[in-house]
């Protein structure tokens, strides 16, 4: 995987240099075009896989601006509503991922997301514990959680 | 045309600056009231530097300011979830309406060792 | 109201509103029961201090101070690192018992001038 991002890098500097110029539109451009070049030899190379993970991390990418917007609404939303009915709860959360950068992946994600913030991580890296500003159902937020992030996460790194 | 975007980013960021500012006060612990600061603070000033982007219109400013978006998205978590973790360990006390607390008697001293869920 | 018009108008409406955000949050930090509150408000400056920068970058039109804002969010992190440290580590940090108590040292100071 990491093999073929180096190629790729490869192939734009060698059309900046070809170019020229070294601006970073223009790596950009490079970029691209390389990658449209190993696009076209997915069948013969087998590089495929690469542009289904680079597609997984762009929709992980997307998933989480938008969670990002929804959760901010809803903060604002918690703002502005007149009287104070919150219902904040500490959740601690079992942890299907076990390496250290899923998890923080996952804890950045899950704090950015609507009502959650990650608090911390127990030693053996097995339980994730959560505080959330509003919930009602703890079984639902876990099975959020573990069907959304967790997965895709998943999906995309392994 | 540019100028109505970034006019409009602009207004939209504030209130969301504003928003966050009046979470700030309104909710009852500072649990709670991190999830104001954290989310739509951050919100806030990104879409400023968003706008900023939008409005130069030219690739080296614009990829600086986005640059420094993502660069507010990765730290303003990892500063939220410090933050909450020392106010635990110094033992400030949740919000009385706090309903259920799983992390009650899981950390095992002062340093802030913590203890998963099926140990105890 | 032509593009202009209205850009101006956005900057000025945003000015206000970050100055208000501004006056809230400094009466956090005021307020503040406890110590967690207080930098969770100081974060907040910070990051309210960026959003004013960004406005002033569009507002003059001179995109260097970009780089301010960029560093400013760089220090106000390091900044609130060092404070949660701070913060987990002052009941119970390696110097905090032999570390002088401030009413002991004003007891020894006034037992020292009677």
């Amino acid at each position: 995987m990491n093999r073929i991002f180096l190629i790729n890098m490869l192939l734009a500097f060698t059309w900046c240099m070809v170019q020229g110029s070294f601006t970073f539109v223009n790596l950009l451009f490079g970029f691209a075009i390389s990658s449209g070049a190993l696009w076209l030899i997915r069948e013969q190379f087998g590089t495929s896989k690469y542009f289904k993970r680079a597609w997984l991390i762009f929709g992980l990418g997307v998933l989480f601006l938008k969670e990002l917007l929804l959760s901010v609404l809803r903060v604002a939303w918690l703002v502005v509503k007149p009287g104070n009915s919150l219902k904040p709860s500490f959740i601690s959360f079992p942890l299907t991922v076990d390496k250290p950068h899923e998890i923080t992946l996952l804890a950045n994600l899950i704090t950015l997301t609507p009502g959650t913030l990650s608090v911390d991580v127990s030693d053996d890296n097995k339980t994730l514990y959560i505080h959330c500003i509003d919930v009602s159902s703890v079984d639902d937020l876990r099975k959020d959680i573990a069907d959304g992030f967790e997965r895709k996460i998943m999906e995309a790194l392994r | 045309m540019l100028s109505y975007i970034t006019g409009t980013l602009l207004i939209v960021a504030s209130i969301f600056n504003l928003i966050a500012a009046i979470g700030l006060l309104k909710f009852p612990d500072v649990y709670t009231r991190m999830h104001a600061a954290s989310k739509a603070g951050t919100l806030g000033s990104g879409l400023m530097l968003v706008a900023i982007a939008v409005h130069s219109g030219e690739a080296t400013i614009a990829s600086r300011a986005l640059a420094g978006v993502a660069f507010f998205l990765l730290t303003a978590p990892i500063s939220a979830h410090l933050l909450a973790r020392a106010a635990y360990v110094a033992g400030i006390a949740p919000w009385s309406g706090t309903e259920i607390d799983h992390l009650k008697g899981h950390y095992k001293d002062k340093e802030g060792h913590l203890s998963s869920d099926d140990e105890s | 109201m032509t593009a202009s018009d209205f850009f101006d108008l956005a900057i000025k409406i945003s000015f206000g509103l970050t100055i208000l955000s501004f006056v809230l949050t400094i009466g956090r930090l005021i307020l503040g029961p406890t110590l967690a509150d207080r930098i969770l408000s100081l974060d907040m400056l910070v990051t309210l201090g960026i959003g004013f920068i960004a406005i002033f970058t569009l507002y003059t039109g001179f995109y260097a101070y970009l780089d301010m804002a960029i560093a400013l969010g760089l220090v106000g992190f390091l900044a609130t690192v060092a404070f949660a440290r701070f913060l987990m580590h002052q009941v119970t940090g390696p110097t905090a018992k032999d570390a002088p108590q401030p009413e002991k040292i004003y007891d020894e100071l006034s037992e020292e001038k009677s």
